[in-house]
C-alpha cells in the first residue's frame, strides 16, 4: 500500500510518514503544494493525506485536480481550522474523509485504514473467529470457549467492531462515532466503561485476554497476548 | 469605515434638510401673503376707480336727462363743464343712433362705448380697463334715459398710471421683502440647527473618549434632550454588551493560558527529569505514555475551544433538520447506558415532544454534556430523569438527578467557560470546565435558553428551544 502525504509542517510530516511506515505502509512525502500536486498526478497512490492549508498550491487545489484528472484514489484532507464549512468543502470537492488537527495518530491510522478498506472487495463473513473468540454475525451471537456470552446489542455491536479491525488500535472516538454515532469529543470515560463492561463478560474468566488498551491511544482485539 | 464597492448616496446633511425645509416654507408663506396683500390693494384701487367713475357718471347723466334734445347747445355746455375739480377723468356721451353727443380729448371711448355691454350701474367688478397710447384705463360704460330723447349712452373712463405704478412699486418692495426676510431666514436656521446639533456633537466626543480600557464609561441619558435619550440608552446597551463580551473573553484568554499553563509545567518536568539520567526503555516509555495522555486531554480542550469559537462566532452556522427529541435521547441513553449501569444510576425519559428543527448533532453533543453531568453527580441507585415538555413557547427538555445541591451563588457562573464549583476536581479527567459553556453556546446558537436550579434534594438543568415562527427560512416546528 502506498500512500502520498503532502503536509507543510516538517515535524508533522515526518512523524506522521514514520508512524505510517511503521504501520506497514509505503509512503511519499511532499512538503509543498506544487510538489504534491506532482507527485500527486503523476505517481499511482492508494491514499492520498492532503493538509489544506499549504502555502503555494493549496490542498482544495491538488483535490480538485485530482478528480478532474479522473483519479477516484481515496483522499483525507486534514484541517486546521476544523470549519463546517471546510468539512462541507472537502466533501463536496471529493475528498473522502477529513481530521482536524491537533489529530491523534491512532485516530489517522484508524481513519487510514478505513479508507483503504472501503476500496477493495467487501468483507462480510458471517462469521469471525479469534482465538476462541466466536462471532456469530447473522444471529448477534458470541461465544468463548464453547460457552454462549450475553451481550446487549451495543456490546456485540463494540466486539464486532474490534473483531472486524482485529490487531488495530482503535482510538475511542472512532468506536463512539462507529457504535453509536456520536461523532463528538464526548466523555471518553463512557468508552471505557462499556469495554471494561465487555472485558468481564469475554475475557475475564478466560485465557487469552483478547482486548488490549493502548495507553493513550485506545483499544485493540487481538490474539497474540502482547501488552 | 469599510470601502464599498458600490457607491451608495450618503442622505443629505441634517443642516441642509433643516435649512432648506423652513427657507421652502418661508417663502411659501411670504409669497402667500404678498398675493393676498397685492390682491386686497388692486381690490381696493378698483372700487375708489369705482366711485370716481361713478360720480363722473352722475354728473353727466344729470344734464342728459334733464336735456330734451340731443341736438341742445345747453346741453353740451352743460356736459362740458359738468366734470369739474377731477383730474385725467373723461367722458363720452352718444345718442340711440350712436351718433357723438359729446366727446373730449383722451382715451377712444367712443369704441369702448359701441363695443362693451351698458350697465346700469357701476360696479368695481365689471369695469374694463385698457391700454392707449402708453397710459393706461380703466373705464365703464352706461345706458341713459333722457326726459324726451332716446337713450344715450354714456362712456366714463379714468386714467389710472398712477395707481398702477404705486402697484408696481409695492410689488417689487415685496420681492425685496421676500428675498431679504428669506435670506434671514436660512441664516437663523442654519444657527439654530447648529446649535441644535450641540447635544449630538457632546455626546459624539463622548464617545470618542471611549478606549478598550475604559469600557464602563456610561452616558447620562438625562443630559441629553429628550430625541437623543433613546439613543443614549440604545449605546450604553451596547456598551454595556461590549463591555461584558470583553471581560469575558480577557478572562478567556487568561483562563487559556491558565489552563494550559499546568500541563505545559507537567510536560515539561516531566521530560526534563527523564532525560536527567539514562533510564530503562520501559520507564521511557511510561514517560511518553504520561505524555500522550496530557496532550490528548490538551487537544480536547483545544477542540472544545475551537467548537466554542465557532459556534458563538458564527450562530447561523446549523444545519438545521427535523430532530425527533425522544429517538435523540433514546440514543444517548444507549451511549451511556454502560456508564449509569456501571454506577447503578437508572435513566429515564418522561413525557412526549414532537420532532424540532435544530442542528442534530450539536443537540445531541449539548444533550450529551447535561447527561454525562448529571450521571456523574448522582448518587448510588438513584435515577437521571429527562423530561420533554412542548407547549405553545416551545420545547424544553430538563434533565434532573437526585443529588447535592450546587450552591445558589455558582449557579449563574456554571455555564462559564473554566468554571467549576470545585476547582480541586479540574485534574481528574473530567474535561476542561467547558461541558456546560458549550451546552450553553449550541442552546443560544438554536435561539433557546438553558438555565440550572438546585435544591437540596434535585438539582435541575433545562433547555428551552422555541418555538420557531412558521414562515421564517429556517424551519419551525413541525
Amino acid at each position: 500500500m502506498k500512500l502520498l502525504v503532502v503536509e507543510d509542517e516538517n515535524k508533522t510530516a515526518d512523524y506522521v510518514r514514520q508512524g505510517l511506515m511503521e504501520a506497514g505502509f509505503v509512503v511519499d512525502v511532499a512538503r509543498n503544494g506544487l510538489d504534491g500536486h506532482h507527485l500527486a498526478m503523476s505517481e499511482p497512490y492508494d491514499l492520498v493525506i492532503l493538509d489544506v492549508m499549504l502555502p503555494d498550491v493549496d490542498g482544495w487545489r491538488i483535490l480538485q485536480a485530482l478528480r478532474e484528472a479522473g483519479k477516484q484514489v481515496p483522499v483525507l484532507f486534514l484541517t486546521a481550522r476544523g470549519g463546517v464549512d471546510d468539512r462541507v468543502k472537502g466533501l463536496e470537492l471529493g475528498a473522502d474523509d477529513y481530521l482536524v488537527k491537533p489529530f491523534a495518530f491512532s485516530e489517522l491510522l484508524a481513519r487510514v485504514r478505513t479508507l483503504l478498506r472501503r476500496g477493495s472487495a467487501p468483507n462480510h463473513p458471517d462469521r469471525i473467529q479469534i482465538a476462541d473468540l466466536v462471532l456469530d454475525l447473522p444471529r448477534r451471537r458470541a461465544t468463548r470457549a464453547g460457552q454462549r456470552v450475553n451481550l446487549t446489542s451495543k456490546e456485540f455491536a463494540l466486539l464486532e467492531l474490534l473483531a472486524r479491525r482485529q490487531g488495530e488500535v482503535l482510538p475511542r472516538s472512532l468506536i463512539a462515532s462507529q457504535v453509536w454515532d456520536m461523532n463528538f469529543d464526548s466523555d471518553s470515560n463512557v468508552i471505557d466503561v462499556a469495554i471494561r463492561r465487555l472485558r468481564a463478560k469475554i475475557d475475564d474468566a478466560f485465557e487469552p485476554k483478547l482486548i488490549h488498551t493502548v495507553r493513550g491511544m485506545g483499544y485493540t482485539l487481538d490474539a497474540s497476548d502482547a501488552e | 469605515m469599510p470601502n464599498r464597492p458600490l457607491r451608495t448616496r450618503r442622505p443629505a446633511s441634517l443642516a441642509l434638510r433643516v435649512t432648506a425645509l423652513v427657507g421652502v416654507a418661508t417663502t411659501l408663506v411670504f409669497l402667500a401673503f404678498s398675493w393676498l396683500i397685492v390682491r386686497a390693494l388692486e381690490h381696493h384701487f378698483a372700487e375708489q376707480d369705482a366711485g370716481e367713475l361713478r360720480a363722473v357718471a352722475d354728473a353727466v347723466i344729470k344734464p342728459l336727462r334733464e336735456a330734451s334734445n340731443s341736438a341742445d347747445a345747453a346741453l353740451l355746455h352743460r356736459l362740458a363743464v359738468a366734470v369739474t375739480g377731477h383730474h385725467g377723468v373723461f367722458y363720452y356721451v352718444a345718442d340711440a343712433t350712436g351718433h357723438t353727443v359729446y366727446a373730449r380729448q383722451g382715451p377712444n371711448l367712443a369704441s369702448l362705448a359701441a363695443n362693451r355691454r351698458p350697465v346700469g350701474n357701476i360696479d368695481a367688478r365689471e369695469l374694463a380697463t385698457w391700454q392707449e397710447h402708453g397710459t393706461f384705463y380703466r373705464g365703464a360704460v352706461l345706458r341713459v334715459d333722457g326726459v324726451d330723447s332716446g337713450p344715450y349712452t354714456v362712456a366714463v373712463a379714468m386714467d389710472i398710471n398712477l395707481h398702477l405704478s404705486f402697484l408696481k412699486d409695492f410689488q417689487r418692495m415685496l420681492w425685496w421683502a421676500t428675498c431679504i426676510v428669506l435670506c434671514i431666514e436660512l441664516l437663523v436656521a442654519w444657527l439654530a440647527v447648529q446649535w441644535g446639533h450641540l447635544p449630538i456633537r457632546k455626546v459624539n466626543a463622548r464617545i470618542r473618549a471611549i478606549r478598550s480600557s475604559r469600557l464602563d464609561v456610561r452616558l447620562n441619558p438625562r443630559e441629553v434632550p429628550l430625541e437623543l435619550e433613546e439613543l443614549v440608552a440604545s449605546f450604553n446597551d451596547m456598551l454595556a454588551r461590549i463591555e461584558d463580551g470583553f471581560a469575558q473573553l480577557s478572562n478567556f484568554s487568561a483562563d487559556i493560558a491558565h489552563e494550559l499553563r499546568t500541563p505545559v509545567t507537567n510536560l515539561t518536568t516531566q521530560t526534563e527529569v527523564a532525560l536527567g539520567q539514562s533510564r530503562s526503555a520501559d520507564e521511557y516509555r511510561e514517560v511518553l505514555y504520561s505524555n500522550l495522555e496530557e496532550f490528548e486531554r490538551m487537544s480536547r480542550m483545544i477542540g472544545d475551544m475551537l467548537f466554542l469559537a465557532q459556534t458563538e462566532n458564527d450562530p447561523d452556522n446549523l444545519h438545521r433538520a427535523d430532530v425527533d427529541l425522544e429517538e435523540t435521547v433514546k440514543g444517548l441513553f444507549d451511549y451511556f447506558e454502560a456508564l449509569a449501569e456501571d454506577r447503578n444510576v437508572a435513566l429515564r425519559l418522561h413525557g412526549r415532544a414532537g420532532s424540532i428543527r435544530a442542528d442534530r448533532e450539536m443537540l445531541r453533543r449539548a444533550l450529551s454534556n447535561l447527561l454525562s453531568n448529571a450521571i456523574r453527580h448522582t448518587p448510588h441507585g438513584a435515577t437521571v430523569t429527562v423530561r420533554l415538555t412542548q407547549d405553545d413557547a416551545g420545547t424544553t427538555v430538563s434533565v434532573e438527578n437526585p443529588g447535592r445541591k450546587i450552591p445558589e451563588e455558582d449557579l449563574p457562573r456554571l455555564f462559564d467557560r473554566f468554571y467549576r464549583i470545585d476547582p480541586s476536581r479540574q485534574r481528574k479527567g473530567e474535561g476542561a470546565g467547558l461541558g456546560l459553556a458549550i451546552v450553553k453556546s449550541i442552546v443560544e446558537a438554536h435561539g433557546g435558553e438553558v438555565h440550572a436550579a438546585s435544591d437540596n434534594v434535585l438539582t435541575r438543568f433545562w433547555v428551552l428551544l422555541p418555538r420557531r415562527k412558521r414562515g421564517l427560512p429556517d424551519g419551525h416546528w413541525t
